[in-house]
């Protein structure tokens, strides 16, 4: 995407984006190029003498059935997760936008999931779906056995998926909110009078007018579920049971952090890396295409 | 509203409400665990209604972990960083977006990157620049110099730990703000840029008078979400304070009244969810402020 | 012994007079400990007392959130060179921290500043499994347990029994009388490795690991799917598929603890450190008791081992803050200020047989709020410490763990062979020890 019209300061153009660039480079950069640096070495958990292994902690990566896994796993679950959240979100923020009597506590109140802390949500969580009480309780009680995250890996992930859904169905509503009330409300009017009816307008006005929004969330969302899942899993199911949870940043999180081995650690945080990298690409390179700017 | 007919609105209420439900249970279970005492709250199934130790809950907690001073702190940071974060990602993708230089789309992937490995798994390399936060420059010094002879430049150090800034800058290092504002600028209509060049305004007026006050909704979305965002973050705080008497945040402290999982101790879930609620507190404050500007909602406010 | 407690007495003198220095003059150190919730609290509380017994020096108490994290956040600071003096650690942690040239040996911090630990004094379960190949204590052993099996007596009562089962042959044949007397639970189970695969392996004197489980040397591999473990693991699993054993962990809802101390279930192993937690949360209908993990009959019982953290001395600290450490040092190894302060406001043991003479002469364990910890105390000095009831020494011991944990849940499922499960587990674990010992060419145990 381009500008047609653009200025040629270029003194200031540099200088807007410098403190920018200082900080990634310094926060990100140089920390990320250490990560780099250490998995094609082994590190000992102090430092000091390391030795260089070339691409061993990559082979032994991919020689890692559990590996494959996780990525499979991971895919599965940026995609569920956003589409089940944009998608809920997308349906409160078009009738929220309605502004009847009211709205604006639902507006308030869809917020609140972003505000509350990991812990408190896995705390919350953990009764909400807890197989032998409230209302998961009660489905066992008719069917015993059908629901069961603690057994049933798959069961597990889709716990897990619906709280990170959940978790970001706040945040994608503010934005998805905020888009909305930016469409200038004399189209809409306009749209109304020839006989467009509300569906009508929601699919195709009011959507098509928000699509960078949507690129953007849908952007987010992929990269969050794969970067940001920690929090949830980590309280939840601790990546089980039988590693039926363990994405890849999870995966990461163990190996390195827990089990203190940095260098198999850091060989998968390049690869995570790619991954996501291949995806954006592929995102704006094919998705954004169909984005409608001004 | 453009027109009301009675069946659509039914159906948006009952739509509203069922989101409400959802979205809402997680936090009623909160509420409900922090106004139980410690021998109902470890019941199962725990109660589904509130009941009246909500008070006695909230005031223990209060002084278990020292709220009336964290809380200052958290504010500082957390408004450090969505101010930083706002101000920040605006100018680097006004000047992604309004300039045409070579090097534009590589800074904006290099920025861009930065969403795709977290903090967390990073962290430990992460912290060492905190130690010092001008050793990468002094590193790319050193490496300068290595090959002119006879020069070296040494920087002094600029330590982080223990800092308002250290607790700041390396939250501002991401690139959601910048991604945001990039896609906003774009749906920008051209013929404002093309009229006030046409006026003779330069860049920075044009950024200053009529991109700033176009952007005010996003502004506001975005500062609600980093000052959420920045408010519960957990582990990088707790790596670079240890001087918790002064640099303490809120959340920090609500990881010391949850119980961790291994250590055999009783679950203290009440004083736990209660101090979870006093740590919600202030950005819902925040976030009701700020609806206001970017919510029609009350005050219809015509485009 | 009288010595340390006039020294008690002092500091309590020290306490009470006023305070001439100001906070500012003293000499302050960083103790990062890894207790959280009201356990962090009793550490938190610890160094006050500390600060408040003298006005030389100031412990400046961080708790990291965990013991994991205090392990990664000392190794992140370390590298930074902005390490704590003293670093709370768990035992899963003792090799990197012996391998890591970072620590200051207590044995020699001891020494050094002339602090007098009496080390023989250690219950030997304790000092040989923190202690190096020399038999020396790097490290200052803090806050430790052991496993026992919890048990309801009532539920005992019904199937006619009043003694808790010492075999578990005799375990199997109660829990069948459990389930036919109508108990839906009788043993609750979760997937803890620290019970079901290490603490099994010590008291049966079966090796985890080669090299005297990891003792004698990084080249170590794992064994534990060839020892009487596998029988022991088919028994558990036989155990929840005849609805003998339910599965309970905070995934299903609550945890072994929760539902023992609710009545749900009738058995549970777990650690010494809940015996304070079932004695605050239990119903009131609810009347248990305590008592050794039981062994397959016919075995000869060895001293379980322990679980928990020790203290160990940073390297790399000025020798004025080293004096300031000594001073806290001196505080923590005390039976009064030290061992006995832990014992009383926590779960966890006292550490040392003295200052488990000074609790029991003080009836201690008569107060029927702590009454049932002793059990733990004699089931590590069931025997002398064996090379295989010491304890483990592998590295990246966490992973090894979680190998274990996650094979273990798809065998308790009913999704995998017992063997094949083991077998896989062990394959796991052995790739990472080949890593460890590769990370660490050239270096030797101490």
């Amino acid at each position: 995407m381009e500008k047609r019209v653009t200025f040629s300061n270029y003194w200031l153009a540099g200088l807007f984006i410098a403190p920018q660039l200082f900080l990634v480079f310094t926060f990100f950069y140089w920390p990320t190029g250490q990560a780099l640096y250490w998995s094609l070495t082994l590190e000992p958990p102090f430092g000091g003498g390391n030795q260089f292994v070339g691409l061993q902690n990559f082979m032994a990566v991919f020689g890692d059935a559990h590996y494959w896994d996780s990525v499979i796993r991971s895919l599965v679950f940026a995609l569920g997760t956003t589409a089940i959240s944009v998608g809920f979100a997308t349906v409160l923020a078009l009738f929220a936008d309605r502004g009847l009597f009211g709205h604006s506590i639902f507006k308030f109140a869809y917020f609140l999931p972003y505000a509350v802390p990991a812990a408190a949500v896995g705390l919350a969580f953990r009764f909400t779906f807890t197989p032998d009480a409230g209302i998961f309780g009660a489905v066992n009680h008719i069917i015993p056995g059908l629901w069961d995250p603690s057994r049933n890996g798959g069961q597990a992930l889709f716990m897990i998926m619906l709280g990170q859904a959940w978790k970001m169905a706040g945040y994608n509503f503010v934005f998805l909110l905020a888009g909305l009330q930016s469409v200038p409300r004399s189209m809409i009017e306009a749209a109304a009078m020839d006989g467009a009816g509300v569906f009508r307008r929601m699919r195709d006005m009011q959507m098509p007018m928000i699509t960078p929004t949507f690129f953007f969330l849908f952007v987010i969302n992929i990269t969050d579920s794969f970067v940001d899942s920690f929090g949830m899993i980590d309280v939840m199911t601790r990546g089980g049971p039988s590693r039926a949870t363990e994405l890849m940043v999870y995966k990461i999180y163990l190996d390195g952090f827990e089990a203190k081995d940095y260098s198999l650690a850091a060989a998968q945080s390049m690869l995570l890396m790619l991954l996501i990298m291949v995806m954006t690409i592929f995102q704006f390179r094919y998705v954004e295409r169909r984005v409608h700017y001004n | 509203m453009v027109e009301r007919t009675r069946l659509f609105d039914i159906l948006t209420q009952i739509v509203l409400i069922i989101g409400l439900v959802i979205l809402f249970t997680p936090i009623y279970i909160v509420f409900v665990a922090a106004s139980h005492d410690f021998k109902t709250v470890n019941m199962i199934p725990m109660p589904m209604l509130p009941s009246g130790h909500l008070w006695e809950n909230l005031t223990k907690s209060w002084q278990q972990a020292g709220f009336s001073h964290v809380m200052i702190t958290s504010l500082i940071v957390a408004s450090g960083v969505a101010i930083g974060k706002v101000v920040l990602s605006a100018m680097s993708a006004f000047s992604i977006v309004y300039f045409r230089y070579r090097l534009r789309l590589i800074f904006f992937w290099l920025i861009f990157i930065t969403l795709m490995l977290p903090l967390e798994v990073r962290i430990v390399p992460t912290y060492a620049v905190a130690a010092n936060a001008l050793s990468p420059v002094q590193g790319v010094i050193d490496f300068i110099a290595s090959y002119i002879p006879q020069v070296s430049i040494q920087l002094p150090e600029w330590n982080l730990l223990n800092s308002y800034e250290g607790l700041i800058l390396p939250l501002i290092a991401t690139a959601t703000g910048t991604f945001l504002y990039r896609q906003f600028f774009l749906t920008i209509p051209e013929e404002l840029a093309e009229a006030a060049k046409m006026d003779g305004a330069g860049a920075l007026r044009f950024f200053f008078d009529i991109l700033m006050p176009l952007s005010k909704t996003n502004m506001a979305a975005l500062a609600t979400i980093m000052f959420v965002w920045a408010w519960n973050q957990y582990l990088w705080p707790i790596l670079i304070v240890t001087d918790q008497a002064h640099y303490a945040t809120a959340a920090m402290q609500l990881g010391k009244v949850v119980p961790g999982p291994s250590f055999g101790e009783p679950p203290v879930w009440n004083t736990a969810m209660a101090a979870t609620l006093i740590t919600m507190m202030p950005p819902l404050v925040v976030v009701i402020l700020m609806q206001r500007w970017f919510v029609r909602g009350l005050v219809a406010t015509e485009k | 012994m009288k010595k340390q407690l006039s020294m008690a007495l002092v500091a309590a003198t020290l306490a009470s007079a006023p305070l001439s220095a100001s906070a500012a003059e003293r000499v302050k150190f960083d103790f990062w400990y890894g207790l959280t919730g009201a356990l962090g609290e009793v550490i938190a509380n610890q160094c006050k007392l500390f600060n408040e017994s003298q006005d030389r020096y100031e412990a400046v108490c961080t708790g990291q959130g965990g013991y994991d994290k205090a392990e990664q956040n000392t190794i992140a600071a370390y590298r930074a060179k902005q390490q704590p003096a003293l670093v709370q650690l768990y035992d899963a942690g003792t090799v990197n921290f012996m391998l890591s040239g970072a620590v200051y040996p207590a044995n020699k911090f001891a020494k050094d500043f002339n602090i007098s630990i009496d080390w023989s004094d250690y219950i030997p379960a304790i000092s040989n499994f923190f202690g190096t190949s020399k038999g020396e204590l790097w490290s200052l052993p803090y806050n430790n347990s052991t496993a026992l099996m919890y048990y309801n007596k009532d539920a005992l009562a019904k199937i006619g029994k009043s003694e808790p089962p010492a075999t578990l042959e005799e375990l199997t044949d109660d829990l069948k009388a459990m389930k036919a007397a109508g108990y839906d639970c009788g043993f609750g189970i979760n997937f803890d490795p620290w019970v079901s695969l290490e603490q099994f392996s010590y008291i049966h004197g079966v090796p985890l690991a080669t090299k005297n489980n990891g003792y004698d040397g990084l080249d170590a591999e794992l064994v534990y799917n060839k020892t009487k473990l596998v029988d022991f693991i088919k028994l558990e699993r036989s155990w929840v598929d005849n609805g003998y054993a339910k599965i309970m962990t905070q995934q299903t809802g609550k945890s072994i603890v929760e539902s023992f101390a609710d009545g749900t279930c009738q058995f549970i192993y777990t650690s010494v450190g809940d015996h304070s937690t079932i004695t605050q949360t239990h119903k009131d209908s609810v009347h248990w008791g305590d008592a050794f993990l039981p062994v397959f009959a016919g075995t000869k019982r060895l001293n379980s081992a322990i679980g928990g953290a020790s203290v160990w001395i940073m390297a790399g600290k000025s020798h004025e803050t080293y004096e300031a450490v000594a001073a806290f040092v001196k505080y923590i190894t005390d039976s009064e200020t030290g061992v006995n302060y832990i014992a009383h406001n926590t779960g966890y043991i006292p550490v040392t047989k003295s200052a488990f003479k000074i609790l029991s002469d003080q009836g201690f364990y008569k107060d029927p709020k702590y009454a049932g910890r002793e059990v733990a105390f004699a089931s590590l000095t069931a025997s002398e410490v064996t090379p295989l009831s010491r304890g483990v020494r592998l590295g990246n011991y966490t992973a090894i763990r979680s190998a274990f944990q996650s094979e273990f849940q798809s065998i308790l499922n009913g999704q995998k062979d017992v063997q094949a499960g083991l077998d896989d587990a062990v394959k796991a674990g052995n790739e990472i020890l080949r890593r460890y010992e590769q990370t660490f060419k050239g270096k030797e145990l101490p």
